[in-house]
């Protein structure tokens, strides 16, 4: 009897798993993965073997546990060679991957040079689809600086820190998706994030925005 | 955990949601809250592959609700 009641209670801890840090720049998450998470895991496979990655925006809410769904999944990469993108590319043929933006292969690579998006999704499908993009502006570059890793069962992504994310979705983005986003961030990890940081941010966009007011005056 | 509370507007409702939704995320297994993300999640984008679109009409609906923002 007490070996049966010790067994249940062994059994409620090891299956019982909130999503956590591990550590400061890494989150265990045990989901049950969606096919959402399936189509973002695959597609990372791939491009992690030519680039550096992280992952921003909606998608990153949606990991977390955001009941909602999205359609593409944003992602910056640091700027490829002509040589490397090609390859990457053709990875991404191979696997079953197509690029909505055309097929030639040149024209492809200068979009992105251009500071262009590219959209991937799976063979004759366009939904979800990954928004594919080179890091073009210093607020670009900054989020690998801060980027954090997601463990989930099937492997690890890298994603915006969600102090960026928040600020981002709150001051800069502000769509009421937007707003819902980073309030479900605030709140899944209120004992975690750093107030001041995310208070950093905010003026690192503010400073943005008038440089770009400047600019396009 | 704390009942949803409904909201005045749709815009308050929502986000009331919001905050209980991520409230119970916060303090529920990970198989818990993901098999009920899985089913809307998936259940979307099943939704989206009955009603397939061309790239050349998806790229263009994305152009026009890109102006519009």
């Amino acid at each position: 009897m007490l070996l049966k009641n010790l067994q249940s209670i062994y059994k409620v801890t090891i299956s019982f798993a909130l999503m956590h840090f591990i550590d400061r720049t890494t989150i265990r998450l045990d989901k049950v993965l969606n096919e959402l998470d399936l189509f973002v895991l695959g597609f990372i496979l791939i491009l992690e073997k030519y680039s550096d990655y992280v992952i921003i925006s909606g998608y990153v809410s949606i990991l977390l546990g955001r009941s909602r769904a999205t359609e593409d999944v944003d992602i910056f990469i640091r700027p490829l060679q002509k040589e490397q993108f090609l390859k990457f590319y053709q990875d991404l043929r191979n696997h079953g991957f197509w690029c909505l933006n055309g097929e030639e292969e040149n024209e492809l690579f200068a979009y992105l040079r251009e500071g262009l998006a590219l959209r991937f999704a799976q063979d004759q499908q366009t939904i979800p689809n990954f928004e594919v993009k080179f890091t073009k502006k210093q607020l670009d570059e900054d989020s690998f600086r801060d980027r954090i890793i997601v463990q989930t069962t099937k492997g690890n992504l890298f994603i915006s820190s969600l102090e960026r994310q928040i600020a981002f979705k709150r001051y800069y983005l502000r769509s009421e998706k937007d707003l819902e986003d980073a309030a479900h961030l605030e709140k899944v990890f209120k004992d975690h994030l750093n107030r001041d940081l995310i208070a950093h941010y905010k003026q690192e966009i503010e400073r943005y925005g008038k440089t770009q007011a400047r600019e396009n005056q | 955990m704390e009942k949803l509370k409904p909201g005045k507007t749709n815009k308050e409702d929502r986000m009331h949601f919001v905050e209980y939704w991520a409230e119970y995320v916060r303090t529920h297994d990970d198989h818990d809250w993901s098999k009920q993300q899985k089913i809307l999640i998936d259940g979307q984008l099943d939704h989206a592959r009955q009603t397939p679109l061309t790239r050349e009409q998806y790229l263009e609906i994305k152009a026009v609700s890109k102006k519009k923002q």
